[in-house]
């Protein structure tokens, strides 16, 4: 039994896609099943690996985006009777760029090390957080930006919504389209919950932006400029609607609150504390 | 005592401290009336180019060298809520110093001077920035040496003269990068302990690299950005951290480069626990700005072309540009307007706008102040030194 479900994904970039597939499945078949959502791709551009495709006239105009597609991918493995075969779900978009080698098998012994790390992200080449994890390869942060996650389940369960199993609100706030903010939710929700958030350096993931910078017409969707606009526009609305929060300051706040809490009644993991 | 008032009115504000740069005698003119008129302290920062010591010619700043600009501000500040802080002292901060690529020893000496007659005009706040070497990059601790000496050099000569003066370390050097909690906590430490077994007292500033950046007309670090910025932390990690460090030391946390962030930025200052942030090149260009508007919308373009044509020449924009620039030559101008404003022949017209707009009854230094109060005042009042209500 694989330990973890790969969840990619895709609008209508099918090479891109079963690139990153072809890598999971070289350096981290033993340990995954990769599964491709099609967030409203064309018939003729889905992935060789596509397993869902969100064809309903919504999804084909507007596509799913980073938490609909979560959440449609997670639900979907919900309702086959397959979420809980898995340890950990490893999120991503299509646009992920994974180091050579596995990925993975070392994450999952980061997982192993740390048993109340309920997110794990992989830190990018050129993140700034690189500076925090010298000494220590793996640390719990209360802000996270990124598109790779790897989640456990048991912290999924915890908070996860199944009723109803749908695109909106399994995991992520569906809501929030775009998604700015979303990761701060779902940490705050992690550390309220006693589970802690972690960036880790033994492996790196980076997200390649050309492709939404160059193929914005192919995957259907606003420029790389306006989409950037919209992405923090919506979310600081849904900000304000759901948390009176006027300011992304404010949530960071939230969140660093239940973070401090977390170390209080976990002392035994304050070195990880950054 | 300067310092405890200032622990004081921090107390009691839960406010940020505002540094101006002194861009222009309209600014510093602009600072000492909103500093009187609301009864807040602001602190007047100098760096070694805009103003500096006979020996070393004075500034860009109206001409002034260190004695006259202390004298100016002295005699009108009535209230006495200006500090007159010194920004980046030490070796190799003046043009003349790096231009002549003085040796080490020298280098230092003519920091010292420089220092010497900052401390005899009356200068309260003396940033002690000896992380300039033009002769090659110095490690972290040969820097602490240079800050013990110029430290211990600076606090010597105040005793004698019987002056009353604080200190605020480290640098941002614009570096965009972040400084590592590390790095800050080994620098404050060793700062501590030098300070303690020379019986000096502990320096109540520290710079701390906050995220932010000037580059044109604009701030792009990353405090500002919902995205990230390649190879800095997050805003949101390294701001809550810095001031946790800087709390620990019982020492004020200071950002530079704060120039151009969004209200909503500057509204979160005091909120995080940012004690004071300096402010600089946005003065001067809304002087400029207001400058060129006035001369064009009354009927005087021809003076608005030749200031902007002499500004661009002076290329005093070109340490601001970005890479891969987009900016105008208009634009490279207006950056580049308060660097002028002195040179004779920006005098002269500005005397012939001045009798121009007179006929209009526009008083054309009034009009200039005024803007230049606006943009300061945009933010004493988010940094909540003022309070609406």
């Amino acid at each position: 039994m694989k330990r973890v479900a790969t969840i990619i994904l895709n609008r209508n970039l099918p090479e891109v896609t079963n690139q990153l597939c072809d890598h999971i499945v070289h350096h981290d078949g033993d340990v995954t099943d990769v599964y491709v959502v099609e967030a409203g791709s064309d018939h003729e551009r889905l992935s060789r690996y596509s397993t869902w495709h969100a064809n309903w006239p919504e999804a084909v105009t507007h596509g799913l985006r980073y938490s609909r597609g979560i959440n449609y991918g997670l639900s979907q493995l919900w309702k086959e009777g397959r979420f809980k075969q898995y340890e950990a779900f490893f999120l991503l978009t299509n646009d992920t760029e994974l180091q050579q080698g596995p990925t993975l098998t070392p994450l999952l012994s980061v997982l192993d090390r740390h048993p109340r790390v309920g997110i794990l992200s992989p830190c990018s080449k050129r993140w700034g957080e690189r500076f925090l994890l010298k000494e220590q390869s793996t640390r719990y942060f209360w802000f996270i930006h990124n598109n790779a996650y790897l989640l456990r389940r048991d912290f999924v369960e915890s908070v996860c919504n199944e009723e109803p199993l749908d695109p909106m609100d399994f995991l992520f706030d569906g809501s929030n389209f775009r998604g700015y903010g979303s990761e701060s939710e779902l940490i705050a929700k992690a550390y309220a919950n006693d589970w802690a958030a972690a960036i880790t350096a033994e492996v790196w993931a980076a997200e390649n932006e050309s492709h939404l910078i160059n193929r914005a017409d192919l995957i259907k969707t606003e420029g790389y400029e306006e989409n950037k606009r919209l992405y923090v526009e919506e979310g600081r609305r849904w900000m304000r609607r759901k948390y009176g929060f006027n300011s992304r300051w404010s949530m960071q706040q939230y969140v660093k609150g239940f973070y401090d809490s977390f170390f209080q009644h976990y002392p035994e993991f304050q070195s990880y504390r950054i | 005592m300067i310092h405890q008032r200032l622990e004081s009115f921090l107390h009691k504000r839960r406010c940020t401290l505002l540094g101006v740069g002194p861009m222009s005698a309209n600014c510093v003119d602009a600072a000492i009336e909103l500093a009187n008129e609301h009864e807040v302290p602001i602190l007047l920062i100098a760096s070694r180019r805009q103003i500096d010591s006979e020996e070393f010619g004075g500034g860009y700043v109206n001409n002034w060298t260190t004695g006259a600009f202390a004298q100016y501000v002295i005699d009108n500040d009535k209230k006495g809520k200006i500090l007159l802080a010194r920004d980046h002292g030490g070796p190799w901060q003046s043009s003349k110093e790096k231009d002549a690529k003085l040796s080490l020893r020298r280098a230092m000496e003519s920091a010292k001077s420089s220092y010497r007659a900052d401390l005899e005009a009356g200068f309260q706040i003396l940033h002690i920035d000896p992380s300039i070497d033009v002769h090659g990059q110095p490690d972290v601790d040969e820097v602490l040496d240079r800050v013990f000496e110029l430290y211990e050099f600076c606090w010597g000569q105040a005793q004698q003269m019987r002056k009353e003066v604080i200190f605020e370390i480290g640098t941002e050097e614009q570096s965009g990068s972040t400084n590592t909690q590390e790095e800050l906590d080994y620098t404050l430490n060793a700062v501590q302990q030098f300070c303690k077994k020379n019986r000096l007292p502990q320096p109540s500033f520290v710079v701390i690299q906050c995220g932010t950046r000037v580059m044109e007309m604009r701030n792009v670090g990353s405090f500002d950005s919902p995205f990230r910025v390649a190879d800095e932390l997050p805003a949101e990690i390294q701001l809550p951290k810095m001031v946790e460090i800087c709390n620990r030391y019982g020492i004020f946390m200071k950002e530079h480069n704060t120039d151009y962030l969004s209200d909503e930025a500057l509204q979160w200052h005091p909120r995080m626990g940012i004690h004071a942030a300096n402010v600089a090149p946005e003065f001067g260009v809304a002087e400029t700005r207001a400058l060129v508007s006035l001369l064009e919308d009354n009927g005087l373009s021809m003076l608005a072309d030749r200031f902007l044509s002499f500004a661009y020449d002076s290329k005093k924009w070109d340490k601001w540009m970005l890479r891969d620039t987009r900016a105008t030559d208009r634009d490279r101008s207006i950056i580049a307007g308060h660097y002028v404003f002195s040179k004779p022949e920006v005098v002269d017209l500005k005397a012939e706008a001045g009798r121009n707009l007179a006929q209009k009854g526009i008083e054309l230094e009034k009009c200039l102040k005024e803007q230049v109060k606006q943009s300061i005042y945009r933010y004493l009042h988010n940094f909540r030194l003022v309070r609406s209500v």
